[in-house]
């Protein structure tokens, strides 16, 4: 077998080169991809695209506060993407809260459910700040300090634990099933 | 026999390489069409990388692995029969409807991959390519009896023999018809904008590429880089001319000749795609059915009918 750790260090040049973006954009943060993509701050520029696919991407974006419900769906789509990926939050929501501190249906800190890699504060970023924190994500792959993903794979049980005590024990069953008497019986009431 | 395989591999080396720049370019040429700086025009094959270097891969069972490869390997047998210049493996069989089916296999082996992956997404992408890939077929065999009712030949490389002396194809008007309804067709055979239907970014995921991630997604950008190179190939061989150099006297000087002439020819080929792609928008899938056997299939019918005159 050839020993692939020799390659390591072209390989990461290239995962820094080429970090395709998922589309997923949560909250207020979604109006500032655009313009991230067009003309003015052209991202592509870096290798960086949109991708709609959650097999495809290496970098996530948080685009802002994150619901419960929207969680489940973050947490899925992080989950089907193999493995070296990336999760940047950005705004002040995903960071603690933001302005919905005291909401009872956004959650505060987005690093307890998946592992962030690089916050930026700021409600919302300018694309620039957005930018500077996709380079500070690229020197941290470079040198190898960008680990979110092995991160949780080596501490799975603490994020699940903390995945649990909010959306309950059995969620994606419960997710599923969801819509199932809904379709039967369109009278029933859905229950969460 | 050895002298062959090195032919072959150098072959496909070289077709894989200018694939890579050719996607490239098309990014490029995009982003400039947008007013934008774009990627550096190497920027498919550090994708390719990086996507050979994930760390996991997710399977879902043979076919879902044996699509891939198998599209892969079309494209490579395609790559073999089409004359690229003098230089060729097995040229004399080259035949048009041969290559013709070949080009087309490589979406088959996507379509059996998209399929056993059970996502729904690349189920819809999967009919709406099939689709496509039906309604192409008109234009694309009239075109083709155009071409052999004119040359009085299937084999690709006496057509480009017989451009040497009798001149482009496209100069003469019945092939001129065939070559604007090839053309047309070309377009979704690149999965280019008009008729990107079958991937249709946005409008349902990637379609039949929704679930491919990792080394799967990497090595169908290969076959992809490989499948831009035949195709825009085989156009310039059959419309344009090819290019048999011969003005040299050294049969090295010769080749590098024929290869430059004949990547002129692709990137134009290549280039009126962009053009096309950039400023119009997506088709659906019943509007690109009807046009597909409306006016391309009307003017490839004209032309094989002057053609036979
Ligand atoms: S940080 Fe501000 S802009 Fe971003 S999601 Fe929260 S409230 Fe909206």
């Amino acid at each position: 077998m050839v020993d692939w750790r020799l390659f390591e260090p072209l390989f990461n040049w290239a995962r820094k080169k080429s970090l395709w973006i998922v589309s997923f954009c949560t909250g207020c943060g979604g109006i500032e991809m655009p313009p991230l993509m067009t003309s003015r701050y052209d991202i592509e520029r870096f290798g960086i695209i949109p991708d709609p696919s959650p097999r495809q991407y290496d970098l996530f974006l948080i685009t802002g506060y994150v619901t419960p419900k929207t969680l489940k769906r973050i947490i899925i789509t992080y989950e089907m993407a193999p493995d070296p990926k990336w999760v940047l939050a950005h705004g002040s929501c995903p960071l603690n809260g933001g302005i919905y501190w005291d909401s009872y249906n956004a959650i505060k800190h987005l690093d307890k459910y998946i592992p962030v890699d690089v916050f930026i504060a700021g409600c919302m970023p300018r694309p620039e700040a957005v930018l500077d924190g996709i380079h500070k994500l690229m020197e941290m792959i470079e040198n190898g300090e960008a680990d979110g993903w092995k991160r949780y794979k080596e501490n799975y049980e603490w994020y699940r634990k903390n995945q649990e005590e909010l959306l309950g024990e059995g969620w994606r069953e419960k997710e599923a099933r969801k819509w199932i008497p809904w379709l039967m019986d369109k009278k029933k009431e859905v229950k969460e | 026999m050895f002298g062959t395989f090195l032919k072959a591999l150098l072959i496909i080396l070289y077709a894989t390489f200018v694939g890579f720049m050719f996607m490239g370019i098309i990014r490029k040429v995009t982003a400039r069409i947008h007013r934008r700086i774009g990627p550096p025009i190497y920027q498919p094959i550090i994708d390719t990388i990086k996507f050979l270097s994930k760390k996991e891969n997710i399977t879902h069972g043979i076919i879902y692995d044996f699509g891939i490869i198998f599209a892969l390997g079309a494209t490579i047998l395609a790559l073999m029969f089409i004359p690229l210049g003098s230089i060729s493996i097995m040229r004399a069989y080259g035949d048009l409807i041969l290559i013709t089916f070949l080009l087309e296999i490589p979406m088959l082996g996507i379509m059996f991959a998209a399929m056993s992956s059970g996502n729904p997404y690349a189920g819809i992408g999967a009919q709406r390519a099939l689709l496509t890939l039906l309604a192409i077929q008109v234009p694309l065999g009239f075109a083709i009896v155009a071409l052999a009712e004119f040359y009085g030949t299937f084999s690709t490389y006496e057509i480009v023999m017989a451009q040497q002396t009798s001149g482009w194809s496209i100069f003469h008007l019945p092939l001129l018809l065939a070559a604007i309804a090839y053309d047309i067709v070309l377009q979704a055979m690149f999965g280019k904008e008009p008729f990107d239907i079958m991937i249709a970014p946005g409008e349902i995921s990637l379609g039949p590429m929704v679930e491919f991630g990792g080394k799967h997604m990497g090595i169908l950008q290969i076959q992809h880089a490989m499948g831009l190179f035949a195709e825009t190939l085989f156009f310039s061989n059959i419309f344009l001319g090819g290019a048999v150099i011969t003005t040299f006297s050294s049969p090295i000087l010769n080749t590098l000749a024929t290869l430059a002439v004949l990547l002129v020819k692709q990137l134009a080929v290549l280039l009126i795609a962009i053009f096309v792609s950039t400023i119009f928008p997506r088709f659906t899938i019943d509007q690109a059915a009807k046009f597909y056997w409306k006016w391309p299939t009307i003017i490839a019918a004209l032309g094989a009918i002057l053609a036979s005159l």
